[in-house]
């Protein structure tokens, strides 16, 4: 039933302005839930319609289940109802004249099946999400997080090859944000299909996906697990845009495995861990989470002085600006005790395995 | 929401509670009831008198003896008005299938297909709603009359054996099919401009074809835009004069307008029976605009998010050609045909045309039937009448809504819910009906308004009172209410305020709608009919009476002139309201 999906050199070139997705490759095996992560824009949307057959490709090739679906250069272009894939839209896309159980049996009825074998299995796709009550309801009568579930069960009733979810929460209020995202999950991994994921939400990334793919401007920048992602993040974006989102220069003085040191300016030295391959003398950034820096006075290396610029109290955590090598840094430190007062000098030290040094390729627009 | 309204309330009652403002209020709402009393409700009672007696209104004055039902009940019984009435619906209902089709068609190809020149289509969609339905009745009477129609005479050049003819209920069926087709196009196109594309695209990944898509999905969502439509065309067509009383007339072929019209021209004039006939179509009409309303008001489907979609269209492939092509079929039909036959007959000597050869001899044209006309003194003084009836009509008229709109949104004075219900009363009532009313509430007066411009002016005012109000009322609801409010604060007065901040913010809007009302007084033709006399003759009037004078020459080279007299009073009013006037045209047909 579940197949894999391959993605190969994806190019999509409308007809202004710079190509929405330039050269994306990447594979989901049979089972997997690959989550695209980016920023509105970058192309994680039209990746996604590309695997659907609802937009059509410029270049490049897609394949579900080692059948070719979409290949402008050899001419192939199947139609999406062709393609055997499930979908769900980020504006539910319920068909607000038909009722609960009319929705989901729909994909039904343009599959032979029995009358009697369609209601089993349309029941059985409701029961799953959880609407089991609400079968013989108009579905404008349900909630928004209710009308997601419909959708769901639509898109899987029919078990589809592939399931393909755009944005499915983003239109549900935070706390039903949640619930949903780990009902999902849950749902997703008891049916064993394998799914395309799109959000701009690292925290729905992370949680649901197996895999998670960052991508900006058209380009996918990094395809790996959620821990490699938030702990190797392959360049400073990636940093930047999972939550390493203090930023600090310097020159690469020597290496040592996988750490070096850096040279910060007049002379003030630091471990930092070497996400790229580097070699001594060139030009590093460094990016740092708010929440791997500690102010105090501390045992070991990498300690300087810096100032507490100010200071944000926000119950379980307190949120400071500190002034380290005349560059501000975001400090969180998390309890309900606000410790450090503003203006104090004080030591900060910086953990080496949560530096991470990048190459400097000059100014990179972070948001 | 509800503080800020009450608020408001707050702010209204304190300004009018110190004593005189109080006094000042119910003053002026009593005036708008008397005002809307006699130009609505008084007219609509004489209406309803009448049906009920048997008394002649110019003979007798007007008498309450001979009250009875029985005279109505008579009359309903009649043959003649059931069979009027049985081709009414025939007519309508027919014409409101193709109108529905046609409509459909036409908003599917131009807001889902990739059929290239789509702005071309979209325009000849709504280009019919300009023609008035008159002219667009002798353009079809000289195109499609069974002996001397050019469509014959170019059949019978080509050696063909079809023959068609216009002059029956298959012809009315078919003008006003495609003539009122642009109703439904406007509600289902920005229905499916407005509908979330994700619904159509859960249906293709979910299997369906497209073609199982548009009727599983797609025309179920936008059932609600296409009834409405429906209804509305239908409903146009009801009150329409110009198009039966030209295609109809040689064949006795009568529907409730034309039918109405004959009765008060008989001698004698059977008055009470027209107004009896008047009511019943003034009740159908009633029961569908209810019913319109009804539709409107129910849950819409399309508007989900509230966001703008990207339109998803459709790629036809080689396909598209087709569409193209139907689109210029339709243009063809709706437009270049009945123009050209417009002005091969008014420039044309003689309407014979013995074959296809001596369509195209110089020698056949002339001026002769423009000479003929402005010959005419009648022509001039109607042109002249008209374009007084419409000045008068559009300043009073423009006034009052901006008065009664002002007073309904804006103020909270007690009665302002009667003002509202009066002055949009005759949503429900065709032109022709408004015609019949004003002629029973004034005929028989003595020293009166029957016979003057101002009768003409008044109903007209009434007739376009629920659109003017409506578009009025949008141009200063766009006004926040707190820049009155920063006013009265500074401490003008309620009337100080409309003067100095409302009415030069909203001026654009009320000369927008007020141009508007001019261009339809100017077209109206159902309510002149019963209004005109021979000092106050209007242009409408004038053009049918030289239809019936029988010269299609002289009709169709006056059709010209009032064409393009309109055409760029409209382009005017387009053009002050950027796109606004299109719409209210097509409202009041």
């Amino acid at each position: 039933m579940t197949a894999t999906l391959e993605v190969t050199d994806l190019r999509k070139q409308f007809a202004i302005g710079r190509p929405a997705i330039d050269g994306v490759s990447f594979g989901v095996p049979a089972g997997e839930i690959v989550v695209l992560l980016g920023p509105s824009g970058c192309g994680k949307t039209t990746t996604l319609r590309c695997v659907a057959g609802l937009e059509h490709p410029t270049s490049g090739e897609i394949s579900i289940a080692g059948k070719v679906v979409s290949s402008p250069e050899r001419g192939i272009l199947v139609p999406p109802r062709l393609r055997d894939l499930g979908m769900v839209f980020q504006s539910y896309a319920v068909w607000p004249h038909m009722t609960v159980r009319q929705n989901v049996v729909y994909p039904l009825k343009h599959r032979k099946l029995s009358r009697t074998e369609a209601r089993t299995k349309v029941d059985e796709a409701l029961e799953l999400v959880g609407l089991s009550e609400y079968a013989d309801r108009p579905v404008v009568a349900l909630s928004g997080g209710q009308m997601q579930r419909v959708a769901l069960a639509r898109s899987i009733v029919y078990r589809p090859q592939l399931l393909l979810l755009d944005e499915p929460l983003s239109n549900l209020d935070a706390k039903l944000r949640l619930r949903l995202r780990d009902d999902l999950r849950a749902i997703l991994k008891q049916t064993g299909m394998t799914a395309l994921y799109v959000t701009h939400d690292q925290a729905e990334a992370v949680v649901l996906g197996d895999r998670i793919g960052v991508m900006r401007d058209g380009v996918l920048l990094q395809m790996d697990t959620p821990d490699a992602i938030y702990n190797r993040p392959a360049d400073l974006f990636v940093a930047n845009f999972t939550g390493a989102t203090n930023e600090l220069a310097g020159t690469l003085v020597s290496r040592n495995g996988q750490f070096g040191t850096v040279d910060f300016g007049e002379g003030r030295r630091g471990e930092v861990a070497l996400l790229h391959s580097l070699s001594p003398d060139e030009k590093v950034r460094i990016a740092l989470r708010p929440e791997n820096i500690t102010i105090g006075p501390h045992n070991g290396a990498n300690i300087f002085s810096a100032r507490v610029l100010d200071r944000r109290y926000q119950g379980t955590q307190t949120a400071y600006g500190i002034e380290l090598f005349g560059r501000r840094l975001e400090v969180v430190e998390l309890g309900t005790a606000a410790r450090h007062q503003v203006g104090v000098e004080t030591q900060v030290s910086l953990p080496k395995e949560s530096c991470w040094a990048y190459r400097d390729t000059g100014p990179v627009a972070l948001e | 929401m509800d503080g800020l309204a009450s608020r408001r309330g707050e702010v209204m009652r304190s300004a009018s509670e110190g004593g005189r403002g109080r006094v000042g209020a119910s003053l002026w709402v009593s005036l708008l009831l008397a005002i809307l009393g006699f130009l609505v409700v008084y007219p609509i009672l004489m209406l309803l008198l009448g049906a009920l007696t048997d008394t002649n209104p110019v003979v007798d004055g007007i008498q309450l003896s001979h009250l009875s039902v029985t005279n109505f009940l008579t009359v309903l019984a009649n043959p003649n008005v059931a069979e009027a009435l049985a081709n009414t619906l025939i007519a309508c209902g027919g014409g409101t299938l193709i109108a529905v089709a046609v409509g459909l068609l036409f908003s599917w190809i131009v807001v889902r297909t990739n059929t290239p020149f789509k702005a071309v289509i979209a325009a000849a969609s709504i280009l019919p709603l300009f023609a008035p339905p008159l002219v667009a009745g002798v353009a079809w009477a000289i195109l499609g009359s069974p002996k001397t129609g050019l469509i014959n005479t170019v059949f019978k050049w080509a050696g063909l054996d079809w023959r068609v003819d216009f002059y029956s209920m298959w012809g009315l069926v078919f003008v006003f099919g495609i003539y009122y087709a642009p109703y439904v196009y406007m509600f289902t196109s920005s229905a499916l401009r407005n509908m979330d594309p994700s619904l159509e695209e859960a249906a293709e990944i979910s299997g369906a074809s497209a073609f199982a898509t548009l009727f599983t999905v797609t025309f179920p969502l936008i059932m609600p835009a296409i009834v409405s439509g429906m209804l509305l065309s239908f409903i146009v067509m009801l009150g329409i004069y110009g198009i039966p009383a030209v295609l109809g007339a040689p064949t006795n072929l009568s529907v409730l307008t034309t039918y109405i019209f004959k009765l008060t021209n008989w001698s004698p004039p059977l008055y009470n029976t027209a107004a009896a006939v008047a009511i019943i179509l003034m009740v159908v009409t009633g029961l569908l605009v209810f019913l319109q309303h009804k539709v409107l008001s129910g849950r819409s489907y399309t508007t989900v998010a509230g966001k703008a979609f990207r339109p998803r269209s459709l790629d036809l492939g080689r396909w598209r050609w087709f569409t193209f092509g139907l689109g210029i079929v339709y243009l063809l039909i709706v437009v270049v045909l009945p123009s050209l036959a417009l002005i091969v007959a008014a420039f044309r000597k003689f309407m014979f045309i013995r074959d296809v050869s001596s369509l195209f001899d110089a020698r056949q044209y002339s001026l002769m039937h423009f000479q003929s006309i402005f010959d005419n003194p009648l022509t001039m003084r109607s042109i002249y009448n008209s374009v007084e009836v419409g000045i008068i009509t559009a300043v009073v008229g423009g006034a009052l809504a901006f008065a009664i709109g002002y007073t309904i949104h804006r103020t909270q004075v007690t009665g302002r819910r009667w003002i509202d219900v009066i002055s949009t009363l005759p949503v429900a009532i065709p032109g022709l009906v408004v015609g019949v009313a004003y002629l029973w509430a004034w005929i028989g007066v003595p020293g009166g308004l029957y016979g003057t411009i101002w009768i003409l002016a008044l109903a007209f005012i009434a007739r376009f009172m629920p659109d003017t109000v409506k578009s009025l009322s949008t141009s200063f609801l766009q006004i926040h209410r707190e820049l009155e409010e920063a006013a009265w604060v500074c401490g003008k007065g309620v009337l100080g305020t409309i003067r100095t901040i409302v009415l030069p913010l909203a001026r654009p809007g009320v000369m927008a709608s007020m141009t508007l009302l001019f261009v339809l007084a100017i077209r109206e033709l159902g309510s002149s009919l019963f209004l005109y006399t021979s000092n106050t003759m209007v242009m409408s009037v004038l053009l049918l009476d030289y239809y019936e004078g029988g010269n299609l020459g002289k009709t169709a080279a006056f059709s010209l002139v009032q064409t393009v007299l309109l055409g760029v009073l409209i382009g005017g009013a387009n053009y002050l309201s950027r796109g606004a006037a299109q719409g209210s045209v097509a409202r009041t047909g």
